[in-house]
């Protein structure tokens, strides 16, 4: 269970992009943008052995073979 | 509502990408996770989950082929028999990414609409304009009452919170209390 305080910085935020409709994108896409540029490092630097290669298709469920 | 395109997210450009090419074979919705953070909710996922209308083998397979045209692969398989048979057609999702960046994330889970829920909402899709984004979403409603009565995740939850915030005037609250009426009945009876 979150507590009081990120409840209240989901209502704040939520607000802040209702009211600011053109301002809210530009804010968000670093932070957006950050997670998938940190996901797509992360699995490049699994990718580069073998052993990596495989836990990344666990990881990913995927049957296609994941190069390096 | 000024936004230029350099505002779009990774995850945006890579939505409007792929609803631009499914769009030509087969009715679609977004729905779900990014349905919020499309409406600016603060979070991360690194897959889209999408709704397609029940279409013939043929047209899956030209939409698949004209997808690997454009340079998505399906992790599933690289066969399109495989992907309708072993998948789609047994109401599992398929996952599609781009193959230009290693087949990382983001991914398009892709599923067949499996119920009259499902087909409803496809028929009730919109285009949201506070978005910004040139695609189409499953409803405000049914967004809100699947993620309040069916998934109810902590994560779902807030999404739902955020919408409610954001859509405050202009929510229907009968309507997704009858939605949510039809989800006991239909996804929730054991």
């Amino acid at each position: 269970m979150r507590n009081k305080t990120h409840n209240e910085q989901i209502e704040r935020w939520a607000k802040y992009v209702k009211d600011n409709p053109s301002r809210w994108k530009e804010k968000l896409k670093p932070f957006l943008d950050s997670q998938i540029i940190i996901s797509r490092r992360f699995y490049s630097k699994l990718a580069e052995t073998e052993k990596g290669r495989k836990k990344i298709s666990l990881l990913r469920n995927t049957k296609i073979l994941i190069s390096s | 509502m000024k936004r230029q395109v350099d505002d779009k997210t990774i995850l945006d450009k890579f939505a409007e990408r792929f609803c631009g090419i499914i769009e030509k074979y087969a009715k679609y919705m977004v729905c779900s996770g990014f349905v919020a953070i499309a409406h600016g909710r603060t979070r991360g996922t690194e897959d889209i989950d999408m709704i397609i209308e029940r279409i013939s083998k043929e047209n899956f397979f030209k939409l698949h082929k004209d997808l690997i045209k454009n340079g998505f692969i399906c992790m599933q398989s690289d066969s399109p028999k495989d992907i309708y048979d072993d998948y789609l057609k047994s109401g599992e999702s398929i996952r599609y990414v781009e193959e230009n960046e290693g087949l990382f994330p983001p991914e398009m889970e892709v599923h067949f609409a499996k119920d009259i829920l499902d087909d409803e909402q496809l028929k009730e899709r919109i285009k949201l304009p506070l978005t910004g984004l040139n695609i189409y979403f499953s409803p405000v409603e049914w967004n809100i009452a699947f993620k309040e009565e069916l998934l109810k995740t902590e994560k779902d939850m807030e999404d739902a919170k955020h919408l409610r915030i954001i859509y405050s005037s202009e929510i229907d609250e009968d309507k997704i209390n009858s939605i949510k009426d039809r989800i006991k009945k239909m996804r929730l009876k054991r």
